[in-house]
């Protein structure tokens, strides 16, 4: 059920006075790509992306981050969170980003809260994009159960087709009381005509229709299938291959695995401590002193980060931990194929 | 017009911020290793379980998991053993008396007393981890009453590694302690025993099955050897517990270093029951 219509013109006033209040920040097309970027005009955005080669996490979660000051002082310190409570609006989240959003929501706000992520989740404003169709070559979102979503927004918007004046024209769907309040105080929504209704409903059929089926596994199962698994050549086989740069790492939206790292003044009477992403697919990642790494080789390296998407989160948070935007397998120097991984080891039982 | 940055303080909002402690007292057990008594600036009690660690840090170096070393029953200052083998326990072992590091704990979950109590207690320790099991074994000791028959199998490389002299003399002396001490590689003045530290199990009396814990830390290699020697002897498997090392950065569930499978080290243990351990194909590996 769609709760009001929208056309571009419109939304794009609507954009112009949110980005008086928060920093605007979505698709923005270079190039043959699309990235995720901070905008000061919202026409600078391309709402008709394909997808973004990286999700909006950075901005959520961003690749280096310092978690705290501190100063020395009579030999003693005094550390000073750094919390980002700037307003931010993300514009453009397509529903895969958001259940990999919702992923880190829970995983940064479940016990030992970390209000790094929290502070600026709470003050992050998401309007949804709904791609309408797969939105590229290989993904796989439908199997994953992530190429709809219900939540995770403040509002989504839905392509309806284009209106006479050539301008398109996006049924809106609520997700929060202040997406709700937003585009009603915006005053240039429609209601939704029977007609609206219809296309949309129809536009929802075909999306998840035009989705050819490519894991042979259903998602619930991939646990199960992983359990028979764990011992399979096929690791090794497909390691081979790999050269542990963790580029899969890097371009996931759902992944959050982070070192941590000081600085120090020449002095030595302040610094800062700061993380930075890391990945499972680095080879000292799990290096002790000794030096002892309890996965050596890349074969178990591999395991491990697709034993994580597809079965130990899902687990754990009873959220899919991965959403099949494929993004590992494009970013992927030696070409490894998740759902070809997948595949093959149904082939294997 | 982007809106100006609002970086705010937000004291005590942050769960990676370390609490200030004072170091008291430095001791050097090892060429490797010391002994750090600490106490919190506010000299609030650490109130951890014997098994626990604390991030600890050196600020501007870095942070890493230790230990706690000392017994729970000691409330006013807690103690850590720091193996030097890089930059933030280089940096540690740069510190006097007087100076100030950061706590951030205590983190994981420890032993599960009331499990040990009223039963025999058999700790097997190897080279460093002498010290996670400090702690029980020191409760143990300060609550004698509360437990059965108590031994304690240590094994080091050579004589100069042995950690924690002064204890093992003093446990020696105690009648309610049964110390067996080995090392690997034995020097001119040594007078014990010498071999790996299962060979310790043949000086012990028998065990009783149905009432006995048994507790093995050391090196992953030591584990497995261990574990024979004692399911040798019919302990059965739940009544095994040990202690795992990982990678730790965060030491709260979120940074995936610690990871063994499915299970969060830093969270789920670092203690473990063998039982548990078979589901985890990396913890052994
Ligand atoms: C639960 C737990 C309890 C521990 N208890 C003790 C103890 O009581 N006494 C003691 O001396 N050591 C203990 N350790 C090991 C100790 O954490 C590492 O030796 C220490 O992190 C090395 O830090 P560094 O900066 O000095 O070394 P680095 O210069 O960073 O590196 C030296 C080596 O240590 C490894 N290492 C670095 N950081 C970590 C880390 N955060 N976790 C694990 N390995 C790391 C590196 O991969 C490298 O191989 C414990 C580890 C764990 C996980
Ligand atoms: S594992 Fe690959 S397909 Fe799955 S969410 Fe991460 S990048 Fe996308
Ligand atoms: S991107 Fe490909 S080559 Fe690089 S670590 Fe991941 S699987 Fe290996
Ligand atoms: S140390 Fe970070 S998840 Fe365990």
């Amino acid at each position: 059920m769609l709760d009001r219509m929208l056309n571009h013109a419109d939304l794009i006033e609507m954009l112009d006075d949110l980005a008086r209040k928060r920093r605007l920040v979505g698709p923005v097309r270079r190039g043959e790509r699309f990235l995720y970027e901070e905008v000061t005009d919202p026409r600078q955005l391309d709402l008709l992306f394909t997808y973004c080669v990286f999700g909006p996490r950075s901005y959520l979660f961003p690749p280096v981050e310092t978690l705290f000051t501190f100063e020395s002082e009579n030999g003693a310190f005094r550390a000073k969170p750094m919390l980002d409570a700037r307003p931010l609006a993300l514009i453009g989240v397509h529903p895969c980003d958001l259940h990999a959003i919702a992923l880190l929501d829970h995983v940064f706000g479940h016990e030992h809260a970390d209000e790094h992520y929290l502070t600026r989740r709470r003050h992050t404003f998401i309007v949804g994009m709904d791609c309408g169709r797969p939105c590229t070559e290989g993904v796989f979102c439908a199997d994953m159960g992530c190429h709809d979503t219900e939540s995770g927004f403040d509002l989504m918007l839905h392509l309806l087709g284009e209106k006479a004046n050539g301008h398109a024209r996006y049924g809106v769907r609520f997700g929060t009381p202040e997406g709700r309040q937003w585009v009603l105080y915006g005053r240039r929504s429609e209601v939704p005509t029977l007609d609206d209704e219809r296309a949309f409903d129809r536009a929802q059929r075909e999306k998840a229709a035009a989705f050819s089926r490519r894991i042979k596994t259903p998602a619930e199962e991939l646990p199960a299938l992983l359990d028979r698994s764990y011992d399979s050549l096929l690791w090794e086989a497909t390691a081979r291959r790999c050269y542990s740069c963790g580029s899969c790492n890097l371009s996931c939206p759902t992944c959050y695995c982070f070192n941590i790292l000081d600085d120090l003044s020449l002095d030595g009477s302040q610094g800062t401590r700061r993380r930075e992403w890391d990945g499972c697919q680095i080879k000292s990642f799990a290096t002790v002193a000794g030096p002892h790494n309890f996965r050596p080789k890349a074969a178990s390296r591999l395991r491990h980060r697709i034993y994580r998407k597809a079965k130990w989160i899902r687990e754990k948070t009873g959220l899919p931990g991965c959403v099949g935007c494929a993004r590992c397998d494009r970013a992927c120097t030696a070409k490894i194929n998740s759902v070809e991984i997948y595949n093959q080891l149904a082939e294997e039982v | 017009m982007t809106p100006a940055p609002v970086l705010h303080a937000n004291p005590g909002g942050s769960v990676y911020i370390p609490s200030p402690a004072r170091v008291l007292r430095v001791t050097r057990l090892t060429e490797m290793e010391k002994l750090f008594e600490l106490a919190f600036l506010d000299e609030r009690p650490l109130g951890h379980d014997p098994g626990q660690f604390v991030q600890a840090s050196a600020l501007g170096y870095g942070e890493c998991p230790i230990s706690i070393c000392s017994s729970p029953t000691q409330r006013d200052r807690f103690e850590l053993c720091i193996r030097r083998v890089g930059r933030v326990t280089n940096q540690l072992h740069q510190l006097a008396p007087g100076a100030v590091i950061g706590i951030r704990g205590p983190l994981g979950h420890g032993f599960d007393m009331h499990e040990f109590h009223g039963r025999d207690v058999l700790v097997v320790a190897g080279g460093l981890g002498l010290a996670p099991l400090r702690s029980l074994i020191q409760y143990i000791v300060d609550e004698r009453a509360r437990f059965g028959q108590f031994h304690l199998l240590y094994g080091a490389r050579c004589p100069s590694e042995l950690l924690f002299q002064e204890d093992l003399v003093r446990w020696r002396q105690n009648p309610d302690v049964n110390l067996l001490i080995t090392v690997d590689r034995p020097d001119e003045q040594w007078r014990g025993r010498n071999g790996v530290v299962t060979t310790l199990f043949k000086d012990l009396p028998k065990l009783d099955p149905a009432n006995t814990n048994v507790v093995i830390v050391g090196p992953p290699v030591m584990f497995k050897f261990v574990v024979l020697e004692v399911l040798a002897r019919r302990i059965p498997q739940s009544s095994i517990y040990c202690s795992l090392e990982r990678h730790m950065k965060c030491g709260i569930g979120k940074c995936g270093h610690c990871q063994a499978n499915h299970v969060y080290v830093c969270m789920d243990g670092p203690v473990f029951k063998y039982g548990e351990l078979k589901a985890m194909r990396e913890a052994m590996e």
